[in-house]
């Protein structure tokens, strides 16, 4: 369907992107046809913003080729380990087969689906690289395996014990936030360590988040704005992994102990655990979108998604982004989205002063984010020359 | 011998199974401390690195396991990385869990928590 607003962004790479091409091969009239064509030329903006990288500017002529492609492919495949964890284990449902019966299989089958239609249908984003890349999933990993992860090429699912954890793949928010890793890596990436780390995790949240909001079709006010509800064994005492809501109350158990998340920077943990604090700090960039997307009202993956796609795009979005830098390319993205002073500008330094991280955008050009200290020696990670 | 297993990671920071969990294995029955003594060899664990994985580029959430035996005035200490592809060492890994979760069903003081 042709995009209500006419003036939504998309991938710089794209001369037309993918979801106007494909509708206007179907539908196009011709003021969509025009439409279409005002809406490339006048986003400047984000061309200039992406072409300023020699990285990007090399991986644009591959990405030129795919963003032609008129048809978006959603190429699925689910492996069943069947309780090894030696990869890949069989085949179980690949791309338009129908359900298996094995509850884990559909499930991650349907959460890679909701994934991909978020991605495609809101952002013009063809897979989590952008170019397509088949989305692979493994369920059954291990026996009573309590943990699902990216290992930066495919999602891994355990079947938890049963007595902490349900099965991994049926909160849907959590396969959304594992493929939202394989975006922020292809996008940022964000170091996986300290805030720059947390940033990573924060995204992964938001945009899984988002998965489960767009597949429930409910508004920001309607959401529960839980990660990996369900998830939590009957008996435990908790709700879910993390509340975005309000981070550090999403369970008090005496198994699992009490959700150590802050919600506010004069709470900010410093820690040498996860990685320095990585899924622990996220509650402070993660109430900033919730507070950010409730402040703007309607359904979250619209505005709110939009400027954190877009910050996650920006170029200036260094691998050590810390959340103040990070503060301040969410509040210019807000400005180019939709303009400055606007309600939108607004809210997102609402959103950040709410945290406790005060930002303003004139700040942005000048301001210098030394480097964290104690950051590992190896480089971050090479962008993929996809 | 005296085992510590410690978790790291995963996709969210849970505190409370974040502590490491000792294993006597004078305390345990002699069957399961057989096996793990067994297992221990079995995985030339005093021979093996001190890291044994490493993190693929853009790899998010995975757990990562400390190991540390005591045995006979030695000490030795090995990080595991998820999905951990040595077949021995996995072998040990199953068996510290499956004793865990025996453990956490049966009367205290089999395992200090």
């Amino acid at each position: 369907m042709f995009h209500p607003r006419g003036h939504h962004r998309h991938s710089l790479h794209c001369i037309l992107p993918p979801y106007l091409l494909r509708s206007v091969a179907q539908n196009g009239t011709g003021p969509q046809r025009a439409a279409a064509l005002h809406t490339a030329a006048v986003d400047s903006t984000f061309r200039s913003l992406r072409f300023a990288s020699t990285q990007t500017a090399q991986r644009a002529p591959s990405r030129i080729i795919s963003g032609m492609m008129a048809e978006s492919q959603c190429h699925r495949s689910i492996y069943d380990l069947q309780g090894q964890e030696t990869f890949p284990g069989t085949l179980a449902r690949s791309e338009g087969q129908g359900a298996t019966g094995d509850v884990a299989v559909d499930e991650a089958y349907d959460g890679l689906g909701a994934t991909y239609d978020l991605l495609w249908e809101v952002y013009g984003r063809n897979s989590i690289d952008d170019s397509g890349m088949r989305l692979n999933a493994h369920v059954h990993y291990g026996t009573n395996y309590d943990n699902a992860f990216w290992d930066g090429q495919r999602m891994v699912f355990g079947d938890g014990g049963g007595d902490l954890f349900n099965r991994f793949t049926i909160a849907i928010d959590i396969i959304g936030h594992e493929l939202a890793h394989g975006m922020t890596e292809d996008e940022g990436p964000l170091v996986y360590f300290r805030q720059a780390g947390a940033l990573n995790e924060s995204m992964s949240d938001v945009f899984g988040s988002l998965v489960k909001q767009k597949f429930l079709n409910q508004t920001a006010d309607k959401a529960d704005w839980l990660i990996g509800a369900g998830l939590l064994a009957d008996g435990v005492q908790g709700k879910a992994l993390r509340s975005m809501k309000a981070p550090g109350t999403a369970y008090d158990d005496p198994v699992l102990g009490k959700d150590p998340q802050p919600g506010h920077m004069r709470d900010f943990v410093r820690t040498w655990e996860d990685n320095g604090g990585v899924h622990i700090n996220s509650g402070i960039p993660n109430r900033a979108f919730f507070l950010l997307a409730t402040q703007l009202g309607g359904y979250a993956w619209e505005k709110a998604g939009h400027i954190w796609y877009e910050a996650l795009r920006d170029t200036r979005l260094r691998p050590d982004c810390g959340f103040a830098r990070f503060a301040r390319v969410t509040l210019m993205a807000a400005a180019r989205l939709y303009g400055e002073g606007g309600a939108e500008d607004t809210a997102v330094r609402d959103a950040w002063n709410q945290v406790g991280i005060p930002v303003t955008r004139e700040k942005v050009s000048v301001a210098f984010i030394p480097p964290q200290q104690g950051v590992p020696a190896s480089k971050p990670s090479r962008r993929p020359n996809a | 011998m005296r085992i510590e297993l410690k978790r790291e990671g995963g996709v969210a920071f849970i505190p409370g199974l974040n502590r490491p969990r000792l294993f006597n294995l004078a305390d345990l029955p002699p069957a399961q401390a057989e096996a793990i003594t067994r297992s221990v060899q079995a995985a030339s664990f005093f021979e093996r690195p001190a890291r044994v994985g490493t993190a693929s580029k853009g790899a998010a959430d995975q757990t990562r396991y400390t190991l540390t035996i005591e045995e006979g005035g030695r000490r030795h200490s090995v990080q595991l990385l998820e999905p951990v592809e040595d077949a021995s060492l996995r072998a040990l890994l199953d068996l510290l869990k499956q004793v865990e979760r025996t453990a956490a069903r049966a009367p205290p003081n089999t395992v200090n928590r």
